[in-house]
């Protein structure tokens, strides 16, 4: 049956591929294609291209000491900053190009000249490829068309109404930097830029997706990456051909290492002190032009439970913090598997006095332990959907809902024990001290109470081992998933279960940043000064 | 090559650690010497710190080269192939062996009700997948799980602390001389000498010079662990001790600490099914690895689900009852075990060095 | 892909066989579970047979606050249930024939032969005690004075259940540290061992009260009951075998006008033995020390000479005490001390000798007490309520 459904994918896969080819066919000649000296042909070719859209301006004007050059500025109502071009672009040509004296038959001379001389923007690129000037109009720059000229001007006026920096709401701090990525890619690597002042500091962009051709930038330091890992992500972006790139979970599902596990191998982050430090520590960050959520490679499972927090705190509380974060990372998977073990297989593994309240609790509920367990848990997940959703007003309408219904009301009417609605409370609270991994521990958890159901803790620890050979086996670009538990690492260690305080951090990860292992000198502990002899 | 997959020493270290806890943590070694069990273990141990000099001596001279690769070099084509045959069955059988006693322990203690099949093809599949995936994960998991078992048997016996009557382990070396020797002998035959599976997987080691002292080192942390384990439990339960099939378990069912840290069997279980799992693993895949070398297969991944279905028919049929496993395990185990552990390895040698192997010409011929 | 459908379908597949051959065999949901709290064997009146009583515990009832229940009348949180039966395992089995719920024993608390099945010997019963794994070697042993299912319909004020109740005054033994304590493990110890004697907690039913006393301590030779000690004897066995946690010791005060009441704080003691021309001789040394916890005579205790002779009388109260259950184990030929566990530990070679013949030796042996008690506090006051 597998192999029939499979078979037809496979036939839909070739079918649609045909299909887009059909529809591309063009793009070949554009990526060749160069403008004439003639504007009009120019102006025809790209009303052509970027069709009628309205928010499309072509605005023609002539300039030069008798008005006798034509010229016109295409840009994208809405991606370009007026001022900019009202201002820094059209104001001079208009008016200040009465005071040419230059031979206004040499046209190709001329866009030098005004490149040059006359405009006052930033950043200008001279080009003749019909495919960079369309790329850079669509992406509000604006170009600027000469008559009689081979090349024309990409003037960068970009400018759009978009989101400020702001906190981002899924990695609150209480201690840090309070600011986000935005959906600008270009605000992104600057918020980078700006904590890491270094040359060796490296973006690059590639460009993904057929259709989209959304801006992917790699960013990584230089001497302390491992440039092979470097020609790894660039390759497998490379690889990636897609029609769209809408966010970098798209990015994420294209070029991870194991698409069929439920861990994630591939970290991400909407906080650039975060995503700094990790390529501080030789990791490769992928940005994606419209998502604040950067990407990180590789990624171990231990990221899962370090925030940022840690390393900004003082040590024993940021340590303490940790293993209450694997505390509540296990509670979350085996809390109901642990629960309808013991109380379907091993009741003598429960303390008498808590039996009995147990025993009384469950007197007369009509579903197993398994059912009540499974099914708590799917309610649950259901509240929390809603929860997410609904417009806020309405929200406490749910909670009001969830609480009464599901855990009075069920309770009292027999339907379910009360220890029950215990534990699937403390399941659902501890499942958001590790939000990173909060999709994987819902499947973990649904999988484990089938298995306590049926073979009681046997089931359980089956499971775990199951789990503990699918991590060992995992890689993440190369690293290890469970590095540097195993294989170990002593001296990554260090950062693991304790956060040891920054003067202890001699090393970059052994397993990721081995380049450059070195962070720091050693023996940069504070110490009393030393005491001067009395004089 | 049919393993890629490197392993480190200190892996080495923690899988030998692992492998040796195995089952003996369930199945206490030396029992016959009564409530001088863990002097036997400790002359145990000793012991088989000479046999695996041997194994190690014997890798060393053969680096890269698994156990099956060994006996072509050694005893040519076809007297190899046997003396592999029978290492293969050797390896199998003991896999086997583990897995019922693991079963057994399940189905005897936790779950009387279900039929020990359902065990048996869950902690086969479990190893399975281990298997395929290749030695340099079985390693990886042996740390943690290494870890893990390390720190319950020593929580456990601190736990148990109130409870222990170190005079129960008075007085010392109160038994003839014979039977300590006899127990001493089966404690070295099970688990340390069964070590010797691991001359199909020190070939993997990155660095082959350091097969020695890793080999050293597991084998003296896991002794550690199992005297610490087998003074606890002579201390906890006394002369009670011997009338126990699974003493270690019982010594955990009887901590009660202020009445609410009590009931912890549980994790010693999982942490006996975790070393089982260890235990099992190396040996199947020895078994497979050995078996598509000798069978010179591209590939071990195809054998793996059918010697694994083999192992648990074998498990099956091996012994009606438990009390057959007994007996075979303290009368006819240690006699058995014989030629594989102490009487081919230390011939290999012998005639390793007399006739100057390895040859540097020899090797390319393979 | 490949890889993919094949985990798929190894998953399914996996559940899929899960579901269909695991099914429920051992699955047991609370509400199908009757907890045991209690065991009692009696004698029946057939003979060689035996009557089991279990105490089953209602969740529902114990749980439930008393104002909801039908007043005084409402039915109790425990169900005692007998049958009548060869074997301790068939006899179980046999119960569940009167009850709808699987009877479960790991939590069990108290188990409780009866005079005349002790005096019969135990070790039969106890094997399926220790054999079957659902019982825990926790439970404390009891021998009852008379019929162990009396002891199970005891009437308890505080406690729900007449089980947990006995299991309770057993743990709150050490405030006076006249009974023992002796639970499945500490019992088999001593009926495995080939000298020591097993004890047991000693427990009565008041006949007026109908309630449940712990009495003193049951002895037994081998496995079958031979006497009983008294309180005080009992203490005097706490002392030796180090088992003594607090307690009250009455002296006359140094002018003989009237009662102190001493407690004791700590005690620890030693056996050693000491083999010297072919006889065995064991020295015990106890070690105690105690408050002054209440003086009914007049006198200053807290003086010097007055507070020294006090020490020195609850040393010889002490002592007395030991020497009573020496006297007693010697009369029932009982080694309850475990002396003979200490001289084979200590004399390996010779014991082999003296093994077989323990039981001759035993009445025989030269034991030395030997008491340093000290006192080491007097309360809140140091003097008597009097006017100067």
């Amino acid at each position: 049956m597998f192999g029939f459904i499979s078979q037809k994918l496979r036939f839909l896969h070739v079918l649609l591929n045909r299909e887009r080819n059909k529809q591309d066919n063009h793009s070949p000649e554009l990526t060749q294609a160069t403008i004439s000296r003639n504007l009009d042909q120019n102006l025809k070719l790209f009303k052509d291209i970027l069709g009628t859209s309205n928010d499309i301006i072509i605005r023609e004007f002539s300039f030069g000491r008798d008005r006798k050059i034509n010229a016109a500025l295409i840009f994208v109502d809405g991606l370009i900053e007026k001022t900019t071009v009202n201002q820094s672009i059209i104001k001079p040509l208009m008016y200040d190009s009465h005071l040419f004296s230059l031979d206004e038959t040499n046209v190709s001379s001329n866009i030098d000249y005004i490149c040059r001389a006359m405009l006052s923007v930033g950043e200008v690129q001279k080009t003749g490829s019909v495919e960079k000037i369309i790329d850079g109009c669509l992406y509000g720059d604006s170009v600027l068309l000469v008559n009689g000229a081979r090349e024309a001007l990409v003037i960068s006026t970009k400018g759009w109404e978009s989101r400020g920096i702001t906190e981002p709401k899924t990695e609150a701090v209480v201690r840090g930097p309070r600011e986000g990525f935005t959906e600008t890619l270009r605000s992104n690597t600057s918020l980078l830029r700006r904590k890491i002042r270094n040359p060796d500091f490296t973006l690059e962009v590639i460009k993904v997706g057929k259709r989209t051709r959304t801006d992917v930038c790699i960013a990584y330091l230089k001497g302390v990456v491992n440039p092979r890992l470097v020609e790894e992500v660039k390759r497998r972006l490379k690889r990636i051909d897609t029609d769209a790139i809408l966010e970098s979970g798209y990015i994420e599902q294209f070029i991870e290492d194991a698409p069929f596990s439920p861990f994630s191998t591939i970290a991400n982050s909407e906080k650039p002190d975060v995503v700094a430090a990790k390529i501080l520590e030789g990791r490769v960050a992928i940005l994606v032009d419209g998502t604040p959520m950067v990407l990180t490679v590789p990624m171990v499972f231990i990221e899962s439970f370090q925030t940022a927090e840690d390393y900004y705190s003082r040590p024993y509380y940021a340590t303490l913090i940790r293993l209450l974060r694997f505390l509540a990372f296990f509670i979350t998977i085996l809390a109901p598997a642990v629960y309808v073990a013991l109380t379907t297989f091993h009741q003598e593994l429960i303390p008498t006095n808590l039996l009995i309240t147990m025993a009384a609790a469950k007197e007369g509920t009509p579903f197993p332990a398994a059912a009540e367990a499974l099914g708590m848990g799917v309610i649950y997940e259901i509240l929390r959907e809603a929860g997410i959703r609904l417009p806020r007003p309405v929200g406490s309408a749910i909670s009001i809902v969830g609480a009464l219904v599901i855990g009075e009301a069920a309770v009292s009417a027999g339907l379910i024990g009360a220890p029950m609605v215990i534990v699937v409370a403390i399941t659902s609270i501890s499942s958001f001290v590790v939000p990173s991994q909060s999709d994987l521990t819902a499947i973990l958890r649904v999988v484990m109470t089938i298995f306590a159901g049926f073979m009681g803790a046997f089931g359980i620890i089956i499971l775990l081992l199951w789990v503990l050979i699918h991590l060992s086996a995992l890689r993440s670009f190369g690293t290890p998933y469970l590095s540097p538990l195993a294989p170990l690492s002593f001296s990554d260690l260090k950062d693991v279960f304790v956060r040891s305080p920054w003067w202890v951090m001699l090393t970059r990860p052994r397993t990721i940043g081995w380049h450059d292992p070195q962070r720091q000198e050693f023996k940069l502990n504070p110490e009393p000064p030393p005491e001067k002899p009395e004089e | 090559m049919l393993e890629k997959g490197k392993i480190s020493s200190s892996q080495l270290t923690f899988l030998i650690a692992g492998f040796t806890l195995g089952s003996s943590l369930i199945l206490s070694p030396g029992l016959v010497a009564g409530h001088d069990a863990w002097l036997a273990v400790l002359a145990g141990l000793g012991s088989s710190l000479l046999i695996a000099f041997i194994y190690t001596t014997l890798a060393v001279k053969f680096p890269g080269k698994t156990l099956v690769q060994i006996n072509d070099i050694i005893f040519g084509p076809y007297l190899g192939k046997l003396i592999t045959i029978g290492y293969l069955w050797y390896f199998f059988h003991l896999a086997s062996l583990v897995l019922r006693n693991f079963s057994d322990f399940f189905v005897g203690l936790i779950y009387p009700e279900t039929p020990i099949i359902v065990f048996l093809i869950f902690i086969t599949l479990t190893c399975a997948s281990a298997v395929r995936n290749g030695i340099e994960v079985i390693a990886r998991t042996s740390i943690i799980l290494l870890f893990v078992t390390a720190c319950a048997t020593f929580l456990t016996t601190v736990l148990l602390v109130k409870d222990m009557e170190f005079t129960n382990l008075l007085p010392v070396l109160d038994l003839p001389l014979k039977q300590f020797i006899k127990a001493s002998y089966a404690a070295t035959t099970f688990p340390f000498g069964e070590t010797v599976v691991f001359l199909m997987v020190i070939a993997f080691l990155e660095n082959t010079k350091q097969a020695k002292p890793s080999v050293t080192l597991g084998l003296i942390l896991a002794g550690i662990l199992l005297v610490v384990a087998s003074v606890r439990n002579i201390s906890v339960l006394g002369v009670t001790e011997p009338i126990h099939t699974y003493d270690s378990y019982q010594a955990v069912r009887l901590i009660n600490i202020g009445e609410i840290l009590t009931r912890l069997e549980i994790i010693v279980v999982g942490n006996f099914l975790a070393m089982g799992f260890l235990k099992i693993s190396v040996l199947y895949y020895g078994t497979v690895l050995g078996t598509a070398q000798l069978l010179n297969l591209r590939s071990y991944l195809p054998l793996v689900l059918p010697i694994g279905i083999l192992m648990v028919i074998l498990s099956i049929l091996q012994f009606e009852s438990t009390i057959e496993n007994i007996h075979f395990a303290f009368d006819i185990y240690p006699y058995y075990v014989i030629p594989f552990q102490f009487g081919i390895p230390l011939f290999s040698l012998i005639v390793a060095v007399v006739r100057g192997l390895p040859k540097k010409a020899k090797e390319g011929s393979k | 892909m490949q890889k993919f459908r094949k985990n798929t379908v190894t998953i399914i597949f996996l559940l899929i066989v899960m579901l269909g051959i695991t099914g429920c065999w051992n699955r047991r949901e609370l509400d199908t579970l009757a907890f045991v709290s209690g065991l009692g064997i009696d004698k029946a009146r057939e003979p060689g047979k035996l009557q089991l009583t279990a105490q089953i515990i209602k969740p529902g009832e114990i749980k439930a606050p008393e104002a909801g229940g039908g007043g005084m009348g409402g039915s109790k949180p425990y169900w005692n249930i007998s049958q009548i039966g060869n074997t301790v395992f068939s006899t179980v089995r046999a119960m569940t024939l009167k009850s709808n719920r699987k009877l479960f024993f790991p939590h069990n608390e108290v188990i409780i032969f009866s005079q005349d099945i002790a005096r019969e010997g135990v070790r039969k019963y106890i094997d399926f005690l220790i054999r079957d794994p659902e019982f825990r070697r926790l439970a404390w042993i009891v021998v009852a004075k008379d019929k162990a299912s009396e002891v199970l319909e005891t009437k308890t004020e505080l406690a729900k259940l007449p089980a947990r109740n006995i299991a309770e005054l057993i743990k709150a033994r050490s405030a006076t540290s006249e009974v023992s304590a002796v639970n499945m493990q500490e019992f088999l110890t001593r009926l495995m061992s080939k000298t020591t004697a097993p004890i047991a907690s000693l427990i009565e039913v008041s006949a007026k009260e109908k309630t449940a006393q712990l009495t003193g301590t049951a002895v037994f030779k081998d496995d079958k009951l031979v006497g009983f000690l008294n309180k005080t004897e009992t203490r005097g066995l706490l002392w030796v075998i180090n088992e003594i946690k607090s307690g009250i010791i009455t002296v006359s005060c140094p002018d003989g006008k009237g009662k102190a009441s001493l407690e004791i704080i700590q005690a620890s003691s030693k056996i050693k033995p000491e083999i010297k021309d072919n006889d065995i001789h064991i020295t015990v040394e106890v070690k105690a020390e105690g408050h002054l916890g209440s003086q009914m005579c007049l006198e200053d205790l807290t003086q010097i000479p007055a507070w020294n002779s006090l020490e020195k009388r609850q040393s010889e109260a002490i002592r007395s005490e030991v020497l009573a259950a020496l006297k007693k184990a010697r009369q029932l030929n009982a080694d309850i001390f475990g002396f003979g566990e200490a001289v084979h530990k200590k004399y390996s070679r010779l014991w082999k000798d003296i093994e077989d013949q323990w039981d001759e030796f035993f009445p025989n042996i030269e034991v030395t007490v030997k008491v340093e008690s000290k006192l080491r506090r007097s309360g809140l006051t140091v003097k008597p309520p009097r006017p100067e």
